[in-house]
């Protein structure tokens, strides 16, 4: 499931946005930003937890795609390059915020592995909710591997720190969104 | 059921609403083909307004210098009375087919509007000038460089508005014939 106008494939009509964009055809942007922009606002607006800040990143990353374009490759992924410049912007939003993405140490996450997951109902209420009270650095981890599906490997290169630290941060903020996901439930 | 599973499951209830309209809009600005287009097309069609006052103004600084110099004149001066109503004839045709032009189109301000007029405060003090010294060949000359560079200069306008809105519309308005009036 995808909801990404083109999967991760270029097709013909993306291809041929591409081609206009670089020709400098206004419309050709336009179309570009409306295919692009609500699943690319939803990556900011998860990041950042702001709907202000999101689209204040949204529009700086879409500059840059604007910019840029002449430097894609004809062989590589549109919507894979548009998100990763977009994650880059949310990235650095949250670098300028002070959020430090911080190495951990291996024992922790043995530990935290072994958090039982066979839990209660959720709604995707409760889960959103849970996940917007983490705090910056969980939530970078758990948005861009759930939500972004991007490997623990490749988060471990964007955020700068070892795989087996991202793994750790990942169990910790799953391990806290139960918990928060259980009280929410409960409440109700 | 793990949160994994729940999220890939209900992924499409996770989507908010796309970003609000300010963010095109103020992206519209920043596009970087279309801005670089407007500047050109700024540039096209406004550069030689910028360039007529620094003209009018020059000429002025020239007439004034060509009355001062003691240097013998090349231009041939036809009758006076003959070679005035020549060229005001033509002056004020162009001056009538400018301000035909509504003024937004046209985009003088009225500083360069006034210059452009027949009867500018240049052509005042060559006329004072003239009545002063009646013979006076230089001055004869002064006034015929005046007609002169006012014609081309009004004809210069009109034929860049004309280029410009032609090249704008891809329209048949039509070209003006420049006259050789030298």
């Amino acid at each position: 499931m995808t909801l990404y106008p083109d999967n991760l494939e270029n097709t013909p009509v993306t291809n041929q946005i591409v081609v206009r964009c670089r020709k400098g055809d206004v419309r050709a942007y336009r179309e570009l930003y409306e295919a692009y922009s609500k699943a690319m606002y939803n990556i900011c607006l998860r990041m950042t937890g702001q709907q202000a800040d999101a689209e204040d990143v949204l529009q700086e990353a879409f500059v840059q795609v604007f910019k840029n374009l002449d430097k894609l490759a004809t062989d590589s992924s549109l919507t894979a390059w548009i998100k990763r410049i977009v994650v880059n912007h949310c990235l650095s939003y949250l670098r300028k915020k002070k959020v430090h993405f911080e190495e951990v140490g291996e024992g922790e996450y043995e530990e935290a592995e072994k958090v039982d997951e066979s839990e209660h109902a959720m709604t995707v209420t409760a889960v959103k909710d849970a996940i917007s009270q983490l705090p910056d650095g969980y939530r970078t981890v758990i948005n861009l591997y759930l939500f972004e599906e991007y490997s623990h490997r490749e988060i471990a290169s964007l955020l700068g720190i070892s795989e087996s630290t991202v793994k750790t941060q990942y169990m910790r903020a799953k391990e806290k969104v139960r918990q928060l996901v259980k009280i929410k439930t409960r409440e109700v | 059921m793990k949160l994994e599973d729940f999220i890939q499951q209900n992924r499409n209830a996770f989507e908010e609403e796309g970003p609000g309209p300010g963010v095109w809009a103020a992206l519209e600005k920043e596009l970087p083909v279309k801005q670089k287009a407007r500047v050109i097309s700024m540039m096209a069609r406004h550069w030689w307004k910028a360039a007529i006052l620094v003209a009018l103004v020059a000429n002025a600084g020239i007439l004034l210098i060509f009355l001062q110099t003691k240097k013998e004149v090349a231009v041939v001066i036809p009758e006076m009375q003959e070679m005035e109503q020549f060229y005001t004839t033509r002056i004020e045709e162009k001056l009538d087919e400018l301000k035909r032009i509504p003024a937004a189109e046209l985009g003088l301000d009225s500083t360069t509007s006034k210059e452009l007029e027949l009867r500018n405060e240049t052509y005042r003090m060559l006329e004072k000038e003239l009545a002063g010294n009646p013979g006076n060949e230089r001055i004869r000359s002064a006034m015929i460089r005046y007609y002169q560079m006012k014609l081309e200069l009004l004809e210069k306008i009109l034929d860049e508005h004309h280029k410009y809105n032609n090249d704008a519309n891809n329209s048949d308005s039509t070209p003006l014939i420049r006259k050789n009036v030298i």
